[in-house]
């Protein structure tokens, strides 16, 4: 073998010198210790912001959709483009967790569990607009295809009921996931609890999960199963959400491009929202070793990808206005730019275009508090993007005698924020009492893990080795 | 308590329960009688008093079920079949014109008011105000009592008080009055005169015909009413004339009528049209249907009449004193142009000038009309019985004198309002206080009231017995079609009361009047008039005329008098929809959009943009409805208005509308625009010059229903000039239009379909019973006025509730037909064009394909149907409507309409049976009257026994097609090739809004065509 190149191995995905014991005390330490007061401080707002969402709920469902800011042409409004916006959020966890682990990507384990979490909450928050947006919640069951004396079925050609449909799925397979996942880690958990009630809960939140070979032999297949079930769903469901609008003939929503170009904003937001949590986690629980900066990396590389894949559609959505030769489609585009939304237009451009063009730069990718700034905007541009599609494609659409100006009403932006209380009452529990690493999976990547000593370059087995030789830790060309 | 509503036998709820003296009592004591009561000072008692209003406890009398009796019909009433409306023939007054109506009643009850076809002022069609005039009937805000020094009081009390005061024949009295055509009021009025040897009669209505018929005075020696007919002339010319504007023309109905039909093109590019040339300040209604329009300031309207009088009288006789007029208006090109299409159109010509506009255009206008050959032809000068032969803004004036001298005893007020309407240099309310005593009859307890020692109110002519002529002469009765709801009492019967002290019945002075035409037979011919509606055509005489001797002399005075209009000139018109104020509590006509702004629930100042680019005011526009206050000085007194900017005003010209600004009129009224009668004196009756208009710095919401104003070059309305559509009869065609081919309909010739492929199941044909009528719908843009009478029709129709100003201005507005109003060309001065849109009720809906509970669906006869119980209301099928037409109940708009107030139970009368009220949450729209429909269908189906459900042609009709004064709206069955929609779906100019849509709408239009000189080009 000649020497003008040498073998570069992966960086070592578990930073700082840990042992299995180690990762088990660093992750189980959180739930099993006494609440922390900011805890309690983080929690209790998030409650303040929840009882402030079910409120506005109320008084919604007690006064009428028309507290809202909505009109005649503009029948969505901040209820949709949150909707949008949190199963987009909720894209991340089933990606990392599912596509990642059918690629074999080890550094997902960092944050599978995490993100997962994420995904749940966020599509709990999603799955909330659909249903208080319609005028009569009180039957809304409408929509599922109950048997009934009328012999009434829904509308099987309404792309709001295929969104009832693959909206639930996700949610449940991602549920069922993210369980499955949970289960060895809830065993390690009952192992080291020292209180009864804890002993029990997590007992019986394991299964009666004993380590045993069979144990893992299931879980394994049935976490790979679960993994190929999930991995269609994450493209189906923000194609499906994606066809709420495309399948529509509204100039702005009536577009072939919606599908891919959702699900890329999906990722894009779904990372962006990982990262503005993880940045924040990491500090507090001290998880810089697992969620490190190679990890962060990743996940702005990946922003990066799916920011220009999002980029692309908006020239593409410029360019195919022009080329179709639709006056319609035209008229809106140009509304886009210089209508009355074009602050919003504005805004969208230069957080979801102008922003990911910073992550080619590595010093960037690589910078704690560059990254927090910037998906913090990703996630501000993506939800302008969907205002832009669902107000101002309808706001001015065919007949401009019927153009009317949207603009939001307190309780619009008390319901928006409120969604955050509910995330953030869920993700903090989860974060009280639950492994927010994937205890097993971590330990799966470390080099301990590889019980055969394989060195690489030798293609040997070496028992003396503990882990594989390092030539250079810095990536060379 | 009990006297607020009259009798409780027409409606069942437990608000009205709630007023009876008894359960009053039951709510006041927490315990049933004879129960022990604590007696301490703060009981439990006085508790529940404090704590709820008789309503709030209702509730508790539901538990307690009381005691209601429903009466069935134990003896059927004849002709009454439950369920089936009755249809009453009658007539509505608006001011001395009555035009023939036609009252559906449904057991007992108007609902809904039609035209008389038989009628020549109304032709089967209404106005707007006709169409509202059944929620004026039933505004609980009506005054509900006689009222003596604004206390409670009696018409028997009245009656007595009558008795004692007018004894005494020789006291000075002045009447005021509104305009009244009415034979049996006149003859009152008469007795009256000859009765009382001191009294003075006044008519007096702020926007009244005075100016026309002193004009006519002036030039025939005669005060003659005009009248005109469109349709007979070839060559229109409107100064400043609003005629197809019931606001600005009592006779709109039968002008627009008329109008439209020598603009009606029914086959083919041969057909002829008449052209309309406007000369205005203001961008009217008229304005906007003409085919050329000089906008320039109202003040110098005159200038511009006397500079083609001047052009004119070189070459017919009669116009000599115009000769040498030499104005700014004289080297205008128009003015050459005009008098050669005048000249080659001698007879089959027809000048007219606004109502407002002064006496001396008036007469310059009927000496021209003269000199051409037109009267007789085109215009008509009638001799009106119930005219008075004095100038009644003299008149007026003279009364207000007198009473400020102190002279007048009393003062009789019928219907008029002119504490709120007179001109303010009058200071008619000072003038008042000095009357001894004040009597005033009228429908609101208004301002006037409130300064009358009696008040009397008024009953709705729906409810009471009258007669009158129509503007061209046609006698009528009025036939009430309910006992009065707040036991008011009619004018002729106030008139008799005053009379005689006595309290006699409407019927009996309207038969005595009567007897005198019938002396024969009188008993049937009075029912054939009740029956038919009518009595006589054409009463009034048109006796020949010419111009009088010293209408030279008046000229050359008046053209020596005449100048240019300096500086800032303001005019000021009646509202669109509220009058002169009279229907300011009317919340149909407060929603329905004004027909040149698409503002609702105010009034503001109208300016071009250049106007507005001067004083430095911003234009409204999409996202921006705050506009700037500006505060406009006439002699002294300043009036803040909202500024608005109106495409097409005449630049240096601010136009306002009165009747807005009420207080303590009603829910609807009160609070609502601006009060700029302050403003109207008697030297500036229309317009004043020199005005001083400054910005105030602040802001105020306009709620508009339309906030883009152009086409933003979508070919949605089509419309061509006569020549343009006779070198391209397919003007109107997509491929025309666009110049490009319907899309997909390359693709699908080679696949052997007529129109373009859709992956949704196209509507089969053959899937249709044989036995159903397919509906469809045409809209004439080329008749079509613009009014809004459609809106209104709807709305009375449809059981659409108002929503108010707030939830207007969010775009919440319920109309399931709006009028669009684009303007195109230059934006000082633009064309105005108007396009009903309703429901399209398209073959392939995008609305019911994606309604996920499947609550919107196609029925069997053609029609896009909503099942608002089945609608869970996600509005996904209104963002999906790309016509826009589909309307969300996004509050209970129909609850807080229909149970506002003490006793709802009145407006809720008003609602048409036949017709759901929608609820919170779901979407509605145009169902094509489904109601009418249906109606028509089964009886059919009987009539065939079951062989066939079609209707014959025209046996339905929708609510805007039967309102409808220009018969723009065509409905029918398109499986009958003979049906009348048919013929016109077939004509070239037949074209479907947004077709490349492939949504393939029922809902087609006509484009519209005008017939502009092209010298004037």
């Amino acid at each position: 073998m000649s020497t003008d190149y040498q073998y570069v191995p992966e960086p070592k995905l578990i930073k700082g010198d840990h042992t299995f014991g180690s990762i088990t005390d660093l992750i189980a330490k959180t739930p099993l210790s006494p609440t922390p007061k900011l805890w309690y401080l983080a929690f209790g707002l998030a409650n303040l912001l929840l009882i402030t969402l079910l409120g506005a709920v109320g008084y919604l469902i007690w006064d009428g959709i028309g507290i809202w800011g909505l009109n005649n042409p503009a029948g969505w409004g901040w209820a949709i483009i949150n909707f949008v916006w949190w199963v987009g959020i909720g894209h991340a966890g089933t990606l990392i967790s599912a596509i990642l682990f059918l690629f074999r990507q080890g550094w997902r384990t960092a944050i599978n569990r995490f993100a997962e979490a994420m995904t749940i909450f966020a599509v709990m928050c999603a799955g909330l607009f659909p249903a208080i947006h319609v005028g009569r919640i009180w039957v809304i069951y409408w929509v599922f295809p109950i048997p009934n004396q009328m012999a009434a079925w829904p509308n099987f050609s309404s792309p709001l009921l295929w969104d009832v449909f693959a909206v639930s799925t996700y949610f449940t397979v991602s549920l069922l996931f993210w369980y499955v996942g949970l289960i060895p880690d809830f065993a390690t958990l009952r192992d080291k609890a020292k209180s009864k009630v804890a002993k029990i809960s997590y007992g019986i939140a394991s299964l009666g999960w004993t380590g045993s070979f069979r144990n893992w032999w299931n879980y394994e297949k049935a976490y790979m199963i679960l993994a190929g079930l999930a991995t269609p769903l994450v493209l189906s469901v923000h194609t499906i959400v994606s066809f709420d609008f495309a399948v529509s003939l509204i100039p702005g929503w009536h577009s072939t491009i919606f599908p891919p170009y959702f699900v890329a904003g999906a990722i894009y937001s779904g990372f962006a929202m990982v990262l503005t949590l993880m940045l924040i986690a990491r500090k507090i629980y001290g998880l810089e070793d697992i969620m490190n900066i190679d990890i962060m990396e990743r996940m702005n590389l990946v922003m990066m990808v799916t920011g220009n894949l999002v980029a692309f559609a908006y020239l593409m959505e410029g360019f195919i206005s022009w080329y179709s030769g639709y006056i319609y489609e035209q008229g809106i585009f140009w509304l886009y730019v210089v209508g009355p939304y074009a602050w919003g237009f504005w805004i969208l451009m230069f957080c979801n275009v102008l922003t990911p063009q910073f992550l080619w730069f590595r010093s960037i990718r690589r910078s704690v508090a560059l990254t927090f700034v910037i998906s913090i905007i990703v996630n501000i541009g993506m939800w302008f993007e969907r205002f832009m599609i669902a107000v101002a494609s309808l706001s001015t659409d065919f007949m401009p005698s019927a153009w009317d100006y949207y603009s939001p009403t307190f309780w619009d932006i008390i319901i928006y924020i409120g969604t955050f209380g509910l995330f953030f009452t869920f993700f903090l529990l989860f974060l009280r009492f639950l492994p927010m690493v994937a205890i097993a999976e971590v330990k799966g990547v470390m080099p301990q893990a590889d019980p055969h000593n394989y060195d690489e370059e030798t293609q040997e087995f070496d028992a003396a080795k503990t882990e594989p030789v390092v030539v250079q830790q810095e990536q060379t060309v | 308590m009990s006297e607020e509503v009259k009798s409780p036998n027409y409606w069942k709820s437990l608000g009205e329960l709630a007023k009876n003296d008894e359960y009053q009592k039951f709510v006041e004591r927490e315990f049933p009688e004879n129960a022990t009561e604590l007696n301490d000072q703060v009981s439990r008692r006085s508790f529940l008093r404090v704590m709820g209003a008789s309503i709030a406890l209702a509730g508790f009398a539901a538990c307690r079920r009381p005691v209601q009796k429903i009466l069935p019909y134990t003896k059927m009433p004849e002709d009454v079949v439950p369920g089936d409306p009755l249809y009453y023939a009658s007539a509505m007054p608006f001011q001395d014109a009555l035009a023939g109506i036609v009252v559906e009643n449904h057991e007992g009850r108007p609902g809904k008011v039609e035209g008389n076809e038989m009628h020549p002022g109304s032709h089967g069609n209404t106005s707007i105000f006709g169409q509202a005039s059944i929620l004026n009937m039933y505004d609980p805000d009506r005054s509900r009592s006689v009222r003596k020094d604004g206390e409670r009081s009696s018409v028997n009390a009245f009656a007595s008080f009558c008795k004692e005061h007018f004894a005494n024949t020789d006291q000075n009295i002045a009447f005021i009055s509104e305009a009244n055509s009415s034979p049996t009021y006149n003859r009152l009025k008469q007795q009256a005169m000859d009765k009382f040897s001191n009294a003075q009669w006044v008519t007096y209505e702020p926007f009244g015909e005075d100016n026309a018929l002193e004009g006519n005075n002036m030039a025939f020696g005669q005060r003659l009413r005009t009248y005109n007919k469109f349709d007979q002339a070839n060559v229109i010319v409107s100064f400043d004339d609003d005629f197809l504007n019931p606001a600005a023309d009592k006779n709109s109905v039968e002008n627009t009528k008329r109008f439209s039909d020598g603009r009606r093109i029914d086959e083919t590019e041969d057909d002829t049209m008449s052209r309309m040339y406007a000369v205005e300040s203001t961008f009217t209604l008229t304005g906007s249907n003409a085919d050329n329009r000089l906008r320039i300031k109202s003040g110098e309207v005159g200038l511009f009449i006397y500079a083609l009088a001047s052009e004119l009288s070189g070459s017919v006789n009669g116009l000599s004193s115009f000769s040498g007029v030499n104005n700014k208006f004289s080297d205008h090109e128009w003015i050459p142009v005009l008098a050669e299409e005048l000249l080659g159109n001698r007879g089959e010509s027809l000048l007219t000038v606004g109502r407002d506009q002064s006496p001396e255009l008036h007469a310059t206008v009927a000496a021209i009309n003269v000199a051409l050959g037109n009267v007789g032809e085109t215009v008509s000068y009638l001799e009106v019985p119930h005219v008075d032969q004095e100038s009644n803004r003299e008149a007026f004036e003279n009364v207000v004198n007198n009473l400020k001298d102190g002279t007048v005893d009393t003062v009789v007020l019928i219907g008029t309002n002119p504490v709120f309407t007179a001109p303010a240099d009058l200071n008619f309310t000072d003038a008042l206080s000095n009357a001894g005593q004040v009597i005033h009859l009228s429908d609101y307890y208004d301002e006037t009231s409130k300064k009358a020692n009696w008040h009397i109110n008024r009953a709705h002519f729906l409810e009471a017995w009258g007669d009158g002529y129509s503007y061209g002469g046609t006698r009528s009765i009025i036939q009430p079609q309910i006992e009065p709801l707040f036991s008011g009492v009619s004018e002729v019967e106030f008139l008799n009361t005053v009379l005689t002290g006595e309290k006699a019945k409407g019927y009996d002075l309207v038969q005595q009047t009567w007897k005198s035409y019938y002396t024969t037979n009188f008993k049937n011919q009075w029912e054939k008039a009740l029956h038919d509606g009518l009595a006589a055509e054409e009463t009034f005489s048109a006796p020949s005329v010419s111009l009088s001797n010293d209408f030279n002399n008046r000229a050359q005075q008046f053209i020596s008098d005449s100048g240019e209009s300096e500086g800032m000139e303001l005019v000021i018109r009646p509202d669109s929809t509220v009058f002169d104020g009279r229907y300011a509590n009317n919340g149909w006509l407060q929603e329905l959009p004004k027909p040149m702004t698409k503002i609702t629930w105010d009034n503001v100042a109208l300016m071009s943009k250049k106007t507005a680019d001067k004083l430095g005011v911003e234009e409204a526009s999409l996202g921006k409805a705050e506009v700037e206050v500006i505060a406009i000085t006439v002699d002294g007194t300043t009036v803040e208005i909202p500024a608005w900017v109106q495409p097409g005003h005449a630049d240096d010209s601010i136009t306002i509308t009165v009747g807005y600004g009420r207080e303590g009129i009603g829910r609807v009224a009160n609070k609502t625009g601006k009060d700029t009668y302050p403003l109207r004196k008697t030297s500036n009756m229309l317009f004043a010059s020199n005005i001083s208009v400054e910005k105030t710095g602040k802001t105020y919401e306009i709620a508009s229903t339309q906030d883009h104003n152009t086409m933003e070059g979508r070919s949605l309305l089509r419309y061509a000039t006569l020549q343009e559509y006779r070198d391209n009869p397919n003007f109107s065609s997509y491929d025309e239009a666009y110049d490009a081919e319907l899309p997909g309909l390359a693709y699908a010739d080679e696949q052997n379909e007529e129109s373009p492929l859709s992956i949704f199941n196209p509507i089969d044909e053959e899937e249709y019973p044989d036995n159903q009528p397919q509906w469809g719908m045409s809209i004439d843009l080329n008749t079509c006025t613009g009014c809004g009478v459609c809106t209104i029709a709807c709305t009375a129709e449809n059981n659409i509730p108002v929503v108010g100003k707030r939830e207007v201005s969010r775009g919440r507005e319920m109309h399931w037909i709006r009028t669009d109003r684009y303007f195109d060309g230059d934006v000082n001065d633009p064309k105005a064009l108007h396009q009903p849109v309703p429901c399209m009720h398209c073959e392939m809906a995008p609305c019911e394909q994606v309604c996920p509970v499947a609550a919107t669906t196609h029925s069997d006869d053609g029609m896009n149907q909503m099942t608002y119980n089945r609608c869970i209301g996600t509005r996904y099928c209104a963002n999906n409507c790309p016509y826009k037409v589909r309307r969300f109940n996004f509050f209970n708009y129909s609850k807080e309409y229909l149970t506002n107030g003490s006793d709802p139970e009145i407006i809720q009368m008003a609602m048409n049976p036949e017709v759901t009220v929608r609820f919170r949450g779901v979407m509605e729209k145009c169902s094509y009257c489904v109601q009418r429909v249906n109606r028509a269908k089964i009886n059919r189906d009987i009539e065939t026994n079951g062989r066939t459900q079609k209707p014959k042609d025209g046996a339905v009709e929708t609510a805007c097609q039967q309102a409808c004064p220009a018969d723009a709206i065509y409905f029918g069955d398109l499986t009958d090739p003979d049906s009348k929609v048919v013929q016109t779906k077939r004509n070239n100019r037949n074209y479907l809004l947004l077709e490349e849509l492939n949504t393939r709408p029922r809902t087609s239009y006509l484009a519209q065509i005008r017939n502009p000189n092209p010298k004037l080009a």
